[in-house]
């Protein structure tokens, strides 16, 4: 009875709040109409909740670990997405992509205040040109620095590696008497079917088959892309100094050194 | 003193210039024939603020669902390195195998300044023109610029400029759907007018740069979803067409000094005025009102108004405007056919056929009502 | 059955609602209260397969015999659905394509009513293609027809300000009361597409409530808001067609329509695959010449029934009308090859329409429907038709003083040539296809 009053009173100040908007009153009516609103909504929210339980069971292991142990897996740097995906389909899957965003940022805040408190941090993957933090991607401070270089080839390396290290694993789980997760045949598959000969039509990627195609691609690019990487890695060694090496150089002291 | 860009200035009333960006640099090519839009374009005139301050606003405005769509669909197409994009593009273009390489420039060194990004977005292709293929396939983010009406225009491209064999592609990424093969018709028309600003403004750069500009290719990779799902798929847009409407209608605003001639001197569309006398610096200026401007320019409705009160034959639609053959009013089509009004020897034609249809209608209407299925 | 659908904005075919019905007093309101939720969509089409199925099988009772050269059974009477616009058509079509090849067993399993709809949505979509079928109309296009506005066809495609035009309420012009409809807080759009300020205002807002809480009532209540107003104006269009009177082809082309039901009833009581995702060449071609047949019939057909259309014809040159001034009743000719002189009388029509046939063009009379005669001269405003059948027993000749009209419309009924069949398809066209069979590809395709 409540709530059905209550979603009326709510339609109702939408409504008339997108009135005022298209009519140009003053803000002061809309924003009196927006609290109004507000506090409706909250009722509603209150009437909801009353009674229910929250289902927030804690996580099995803190974020940062289950983070560290996507990225083992993975093998190279990846972007929150992905450790999501792998996450979910190997793990506990308690991960979500909004709780990786700040991530990166509160890891160098612990770093510069207590440098290497902890046995490895969540860190950058550094650009191979400017050394500065490649946009999106979380790496392992444990990582030789080249793994963490990201240069021309490196996007398209890193996915065939992440690929492999993934089939890997999951011949590892069949072979070790256990079974890969059907979350585990989805992810797997659907990066397959961006590598050439790695599956056929729409079934189910063969793990060892994906191990064999994405290697044939790889040796393509390996070489080059070992090169650029390590002659920037080296500079990073001798140019950064141990903070910036893990978190990346912004432009001004890159372009300083 | 009185340069073009003075002028426009003097036209804005003191702001700032709005930006143009690829959807409204497109838009200009819609309507060619309109001076009202190619001015307010020129002088870089935020023309909703007009058009709400002359009580006429456009209900323009874009789904918050179908901008996270799109942005969804962006990401998973660049997701893995581009993995997806990769394999369209050996697909449809036999990309070779070794054509992998990504430079992203949607920052430098994690400086976002425009001017930064348009810089690297240079040397990057130039050095990937120079080098072959070695240096760069795919360029995310590249920033590029193209003078417009004397102003500096930025277009950030959410798409990549990749080069196959020496040549110089545009990719665009749309979310809607390519279902059985076809796609909406509007909205291939809409991705094609925008990918060939892109186009046009990558050619300018390397023509501008001292590059052969027929690298740059006018086939554009499309990407689209296929049939209902996320999964991407790619089609090859041929832009010749709409590069030469863009072309021309780019030129003609280079030139709007010849418009600016013809308009008093002191004239001004700030927004400090009345209503009532902005309305009348905006009609200073020629419009050419169709209804097709009503989802493509904000100053569409009070255009329309005025074509409304004028009587002019232009709300009827095109078909009907051409079916009238040059007659310009409502009031001059119903004096033609009703014979009060001196025929010139063009319009001999359409006078006889409208009275025709006039004599034909009255037999009708006087037979009665019972005649009218 | 009025039936009004909205979608989810980017999407191609994420069905957000609907609101759909028989009846003016009881609309049916169906939402999908998170449309990005595959499961929840499926759900909805159930839902929509409840009202909509038993309205359009619910036809396939009483039956006629046709008799004649094809003898068949036919029902009395055929559904017909009625959607706001033309993007309302497209709409119906991208529901049918993705709906009529899912299966109610096997991987993503659907309930067994939903791809009987998709079929039934392809039919009714497929029908609305041809021309002079009332299976699938758009009410813009159906309004549009019978009146004309001081607006353009770009705006008469706005069900709201189309009627407003058409029946203005008391003390407006039609152009102020369009003006006013056009504002899309009072007359939200008819769809499918909803107005991008509700989606951000309203709707959104609606949906993650029902995230958070599992309540779709938020959702209900603001895509009521959207279709309530649409729902009356829809009704308002039908109750003003349903006061024209009826033009007289209307039974024939009707007849078309329940002969194409009776036909899908029957195909669908034997198990009939859902069609495929492209026509082969062979189909193809004659849905072609099909749709190309009935536009010209359908043209012909508006013209006979009523005058003011005709005259946009004789205004073009290509029919006339007239006094009979002299009638050549008892003319007979011999015809070459033949033996004995046939009757061939000849009528002088005077005519003030701007003629632009010439002799020897065939003509056909409009009010002796399917007789056709042929131009012999033209002098001035004289015009000579020689009339050449439907003559039995000196009938169907016009006297003296008599109004008569011609034109080269033809009503049609044009037999359809012999198409290759399936196996010999030529290879210019691909050579024979492989017959379609539905796919567990195409069973489970992602709806995504």
């Amino acid at each position: 009875m409540e709530l059905d009053a209550l979603e009326a009173r709510i339609t109702e100040l939408r409504g008339e709040i997108r009135l005022a908007k298209a009519g140009g009153d003053d803000d002061a009516k809309v924003r009196r109409l927006r609290a109004e609103l507000r506090t409706a909504e909250r009722a509603w929210d209150d009437a909801l909740d009353r009674g229910s339980e929250p289902d927030d069971a804690p996580p099995l292991l803190p974020i940062r670990e289950q983070v560290h142990q996507a990225l083992t897996l993975l093998g190279a740097p990846s972007a929150s997405r992905v450790i999501v995906a792998v996450n979910d389909a190997f793990f506990a899957g308690r991960v979500a992509a909004t709780q990786l965003t700040s991530l990166r940022r509160d890891e160098e805040r612990s770093f510069r205040s207590s440098p290497y408190a902890r046995p490895y941090y969540l860190c950058a993957a550094l650009t191979a040109e400017l050394l500065s933090p490649a946009r999106g991607l979380l790496a392992i401070s444990t990582w030789p620095v080249a793994v963490r270089i990201i240069g021309p080839l490196s996007p398209r390396t890193d996915f065939l590696t992440s690929a492999i290290r993934v089939a890997e694993h999951m011949t590892r789980l069949t072979g070790a008497g256990g079974s890969a997760s059907s979350g585990a045949y989805r992810l797997l598959t659907r990066m397959a079917r961006n590598i050439p000969g790695a599956v056929e039509g729409f079934g189910r990627a063969d793990p060892a088959r994906v191990v064999g195609a994405a290697n044939a691609e790889l040796v393509v690019h390996q070489e080059n892309d070992r090169r650029d990487r390590h002659a920037a890695a080296e500079r990073a060694t001798t140019r950064l100094d141990e903070v910036t090496r893990l978190f990346g150089a912004g432009l001004r002291s890159a372009s300083a050194s | 003193m009185n340069s073009p860009n003075h002028r426009l200035d003097a036209l804005r009333g003191g702001v700032a210039p709005v930006d143009h960006n690829a959807r409204t640099i497109a838009a200009l090519a819609g309507n060619p024939g309109c001076d009202r839009r190619a001015v307010l374009d020129a002088a870089g005139i935020h023309k909703q603020s007009i058009a709400v301050h002359l009580g006429h606003p456009a209900p323009f405005g874009q789904s918050p669902f179908a901008l996270d769509r799109a942005r969804a669909f962006e990401e998973l197409v660049k997701a893995d390195g581009c993995a997806h994009l990769v394999r369209l593009l050996r697909e449809t273009l036999g990309l070779s195998v070794p054509e992998v390489a990504y430079t992203d420039i949607a920052d430098v060194g994690g400086n976002t300044a425009h001017q930064l990004r348009h810089t690297r977005t240079l040397a990057e292709l130039r050095r990937a023109a120079e080098d072959g293929e070695r240096s760069g396939t795919l360029f995310d983010h590249p920033l590029l610029k193209l003078p417009v009406a004397g102003h500096e225009v930025y277009l950030e491209p959410s798409v990549i400029a990749f080069q196959i064999r020496g040549r110089f592609h545009i990719v665009e990424i749309k979310s809607f759907a390519v279902i059985d093969g076809t796609a909406d018709s509007g909205q291939v028309a809409a991705a094609s007018r925008l990918s060939a600003v892109y186009v046009y403004a990558l050619k300018a750069l390397f023509r501008a740069e001292g590059i052969d500009p027929d690298r740059v290719s006018h086939e554009v990779v499309l990407v689209c979803p296929k049939d209902f799902a996320n999964h991407p798929t790619a089609t090859l847009l041929d832009v010749r067409q709409q590069l030469a409407s863009l072309n021309r209608q780019l030129s003609r605003l280079t030139r709007i000094d010849r418009i600016l001639d013809h308009l008093p001197p002191e004239l001004t569309f700030s927004l400090e005025q009345s209503p009532a006398e902005l309305a009348r610096a905006i009609r200073t200026v020629e419009a050419r009102y169709a209804p097709e401007c009503l989802s493509a320019c904000e100053m569409a409705y009070f255009c329309r108004a005025d074509a409304r009160v004028c009587g002019s034959v232009d709300v009827l639609g095109r078909a009907t405007r051409d079916e009238l053959g040059g007659l310009e009013s409502i009031d001059a089509v119903l004096d033609l056919t009703a014979g009060d009004r001196l025929t010139s020897p063009e319009q001999a034609e359409i006078a006889d056929q409208l009275r025709y249809v006039r004599a034909v209608y009255r037999e009708h209407a006087s037979a009665g009502a019972e005649a009218v299925a | 059955m009025v039936f009004i659908p909205l979608k989810l904005a980017g999407e191609a075919a994420a069905p957000l609602g609907a609101m759909v019905g028989t009846d003016p007093a009881e609309p049916h309101l169906l939402v999908v209260p998170q449309p990005r939720n595959r499961d929840l969509r499926f759900a909805f089409m159930s839902e929509l397969a409840q009202i909509m199925l038993p309205y359009i099988e619910g036809f396939a009772t009483a039956k006629e015999t046709v008799s004649g050269r094809n003898e068949r059974e036919r029902y009395l009477d055929a559904p017909q659905v009625i959607v706001p616009g033309r993007r309302g058509v497209e709409f119906v079509r991208l529901l049918g394509r993705s709906t009529r090849f899912r299966r109610s067993d096997g991987p993503y399993p659907v309930d067994p009513s939903v791809p009987v709809l998709g079929q039934w949505l392809t039919f009714l979509y497929e029908r609305g293609e041809l021309a002079g079928s009332s299976a699938l109309l758009a009410m813009t296009d159906a309004l549009s027809l019978h009146w004309a506005t001081g607006q353009s066809p770009m705006e008469d495609a706005n069900l709201a300000t189309l009627l407003a035009w058409i029946s203005p309420p008391p003390g407006l012009t039609g152009q102020e009361a369009a003006a006013a409809a056009e504002n899309p807080i009072d007359r939200p759009p008819a769809g499918p597409d909803t107005d991008p300020g509700f989606d951000a205002q309203v709707l959104q807002p609606a949906i993650r409530a029902y995230d958070a809480s599992g309540s779709p009532a938020l959702v209900r209540q603001a895509l009521r808001t959207q279709l309530e107003p649409t729902w009356r104006l829809m009704w308002e269009a039908v109750d003003l067609m349903r006061a024209l009177p009826e033009a007289a082809s209307v039974a024939e082309r009707w007849a078309i329509d329940r002969d194409q039901y009776t036909r899908e009833v029957t195909r669908l009581a034997e198990g009939g695959p859902p069609r495929g995702r492209r026509d082969q060449a062979g189909p193809a071609a004659i849905r072609l010449w099909d749709m190309e047949g009935a536009q010209q019939s359908y043209d012909a057909q508006r013209a006979y029934d009523d005058p003011l259309v005709m005259t946009e014809h004789r205004a073009a040159g290509k029919a006339f009308t007239g006094e009979a001034v002299h009638v050549d009743a008892d003319r007979k000719i011999l015809l070459p090859g033949g033996k004995k002189p046939v009757p061939r009388p000849l009528v002088t029509v005077r005519t003030s329409d701007p003629v632009r046939l010439t002799p020897g063009k065939r003509v056909f009379s409009v009010h002796r429907r399917r007789q056709s005669g042929e131009i012999v001269e033209i002098d001035g405003d004289l015009i000579v038709v020689q009339l050449n059948d439907q003559l039995a027993k000196g009938a169907g000749v016009p006297t003296p003083g008599d109004a008569v009209c011609f034109t080269e419309l033809d009503l049609g009924g044009r037999i359809r040539p012999g198409f290759p069949t399936g196996e010999e398809t030529p290879w210019t066209h691909g050579g024979p296809p492989a017959a379609y069979v539905p796919t567990d590809e195409d069973a489970v395709e992602a709806w995504s």
